[in-house]
């Protein structure tokens, strides 16, 4: 039995605008287990987002539990949430968001800041997070200077750096044209099968979802499918991806 | 430290902005080093502490009714008064009216000036060719160069007020603090002028002590308080500070205006820098997401716009060192050229320059730096662009 690294207990999320009280998660309970590939999927607007925010603790619930390994995220300081994001997860999103004044190798040298590791060490590092995303000959160039498969692939470099057990993803694909983008999805698979990585991944795209091993399907804030692909490596597949995220 | 070249590269992420920004604290540090040069000159002492002990006596009514000649001898024996000389403004005019053929023209009394004035030194000619020539002229070292004079030159004041020409020979050069000026012996103008005999415009005292200088003021216009001529005594300080404030009020219209065109400029350039931090809203709600906490961000972007407005300080400083010898040369050959004297680069001037633009850069990185670590992440992150 793996054992779960990502424990949801019936969390409630909510916006008060005014007077209106906007329910986005609706007492959602989930688990994810050390190593899993997870595609989050439902309609526009249906807290998809919101909860991979929760996930990656950079927004807190209303109410209910969020534990990723033994640190219960829903309960942290934000100092110490802070901290905690710095060493154990990697975001990567939708638009990339690298800092556009800085190059490919100081972008992933970012979060390399924050922990205690020399100049050099630091270096090292960086350049194997760009390496793993065969990026090692683009290390000086800007953001504007390259693709935007490339600007994506530092940016996992980047979310791989302090090399964290999770990474969340939103809609990594979603600005790519296809090629760019199954470039994306072989490596996150690569970050999972070889290197271990849990990863929860926000995607539209069945064919982003069929490369994971496991769909949940979100919708109005509530779960609405589980499935789990058959057999310890295999893919969800696109028909069943496609069937799910027509709400079959 | 690891942190300087993000910083940097910020600061510099839109380059004409960023140097239109800079320009914008330059300016108003300018105007700030400018004008408060001019106002401390205006308290400096150029007399080397010697105009402490001066004291000037003139009509009560304006400096242009003349009074007795016979109060001299009364003011003379004061206790406290070292000496009195007589000091009477010609005016008259030297080749036309322009303004740069405008210098102050004196009759005065030759030996006790030189006793009275005595920090200024002759560094051409003797003083005695002066002092015995009765139609000899003292005349400061700018102006000698200004025309190219000799001593032994010859030159004419035509006058006006009083309608005399006088036909003055160069005998000796005098460097002081206003080199401008033209002094020759009182009698040059009442010989040709008999009516104004025994007129003086003011008396200038020297006395004994700092204390005497205190006192005297007020024993010499109680004097006189009651004759046809009332008196208004002041220190010198006093006497040339009401000189340049004749001159149209200066002093408060010049700080009005400044002060107002320097706090639009800096509110300009604090709403510049309030502009490129909220353009970078999702940039800060990445780094956070990275992990960086509130405190690394807003020390990252108060350290941005600090060193912007060091920057532009640093410039502003670079300039004004420049532009500060040709401004005081400018307003040393002018009529001002008395209080130009005074113009030095005080320290303490620049300090409140680089201080108030150090402020300004404070405060208009410390707002967007607050607003933007208060924000929660996922609104950072939503906005895009
Ligand atoms: N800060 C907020 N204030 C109010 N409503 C919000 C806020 N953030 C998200 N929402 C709402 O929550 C719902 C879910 O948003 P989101 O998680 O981004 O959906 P998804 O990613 O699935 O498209 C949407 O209706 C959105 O408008
Ligand atoms: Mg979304």
């Amino acid at each position: 039995m793996a054992e779960p690294l990502i424990r949801i207990e019936n969390v409630v999320k909510q916006y008060t605008r005014d007077t209106q009280v906007l329910t986005v998660l609706d007492g959602l309970s989930l688990e994810v287990d050390k190593g899993e590939f997870v595609a989050l999927m439902g309609p526009s607007g249906s807290g998809k987002t919101t909860l991979l925010n929760l996930i990656a603790g950079i927004d807190r619930p209303t109410s209910g539990r969020i534990l990723v390994g033994a640190d219960e995220v829903s309960s942290m300081s934000e100092g110490a949430l802070a901290k905690w994001r710095s060493e154990n997860v990697g975001f990567i999103f939708q638009l990339y968001n690298l800092v556009p004044v800085l190059t490919a190798f100081e972008n992933v040298e970012l979060p390399l800041l924050l922990t205690r590791l020399s100049k050099a060490e630091r270096k090292k590092q960086a350049e194997t997070a760009l390496a793993v995303v065969a990026l090692s000959d683009r290390l000086d160039h800007y953001p504007r200077q390259l693709s935007g498969g490339q600007e994506q692939r530092v940016a996992i470099a980047r979310a791989i750096a302090t090399d964290p057990a999770l990474l969340v993803a939103d809609e990594p694909t979603g600005d790519l044209d296809s090629k760019s983008g199954e470039e994306i999805l072989v490596l996150l698979e690569r970050l999972h099968s070889e290197f271990g990585k849990t990863i929860v991944m926000v995607t539209h795209d069945p064919k982003a979802a069929a490369r994971a091993h496991r769909l949940v399907h979100l919708d109005k804030g509530v779960l609405k499918e589980d499935v789990r692909a058959k057999g310890e490596k295999g893919e969800i597949g696109v028909a069943a991806a496609a069937a799910i995220a027509a709400g079959k | 430290m690891k942190f300087v070249p993000y910083v940097f590269r910020s600061l510099f992420r839109k380059k004409t902005r960023s140097i239109l920004t800079i320009a914008s604290i330059v300016l108003p540090f300018f105007v700030i080093c400018v004008l408060g040069t001019l106002l401390m000159a205006l308290d400096a002492d150029t007399s080397g502490g010697k105009g402490m002990y001066r004291l000037v006596v003139r009509h009560k009514v304006s400096l242009g009714n003349a009074i007795p000649e016979a109060y001299r001898e009364r003011i003379a024996q004061l206790p406290g008064v070292k000496d009195v000389t007589i000091l009477n403004w010609f005016g008259g005019q030297y080749r036309d009216n322009r303004p740069e053929n405008m210098f102050a023209r004196f009759g005065c009394e030759p030996e006790s000036l030189l006793r009275i004035f005595d920090e200024v030194t002759i560094v051409e000619g003797k003083a005695a060719d002066w002092t015995s020539d009765r139609s000899g002229a003292l005349v400061g070292e700018r102006l000698m160069k200004r025309y190219g004079w000799k001593i032994g030159d010859k030159f004419v004041l035509k006058g006006d007020i009083f309608p005399i020409n006088l036909e003055l020979t160069v005998r000796a050069v005098f460097r002081g603090s206003d080199e401008t000026g033209v002094y020759f012996d009182r009698k040059a103008v009442e010989e040709g002028l008999p009516l104004v005999k025994g007129q003086v415009g003011t008396f200038w005292i020297k006395a004994e002590s700092a204390d005497a200088a205190q006192r005297l003021p007020r024993a010499v216009d109680a004097m006189f308080e009651n004759s046809s001529a009332p008196t208004k005594t002041e220190t010198e300080k006093e006497f040339q500070n009401g000189f340049v404030s004749m001159l149209g009020n200066v002093k408060a219209v010049v700080t009005g205006i400044s002060t107002a065109i320097a706090l639009v400029i800096l509110l300009i350039s604090a709403n510049t820098m309030a502009m490129a931090a909220r353009e970078r809203v999702t940039e800060i709600a990445v780094l956070r997401t990275l992990g960086f906490g509130k405190p690394l961000i807003l020390t990252l972007i108060l350290a941005e716009s600090l060193l912007l407005s060091a920057t532009g300080a640093f410039v502003g400083l670079g300039l004004f060192r420049i532009a500060f010898p040709v401004l005081k040369e400018g307003l040393l050959n002018s009529p001002m050229a008395g209080f130009a004297a005074g113009m030095q680069l005080f320290p303490e001037v620049l300090m409140t320059g680089v201080g108030i633009t150090l402020l300004v850069g404070l405060v208009a990185g410390i707002v967007p730096a607050i607003r933007s670590a208060q924000r929660s992440i996922p609104d950072g992150l939503r906005q895009v662009g």
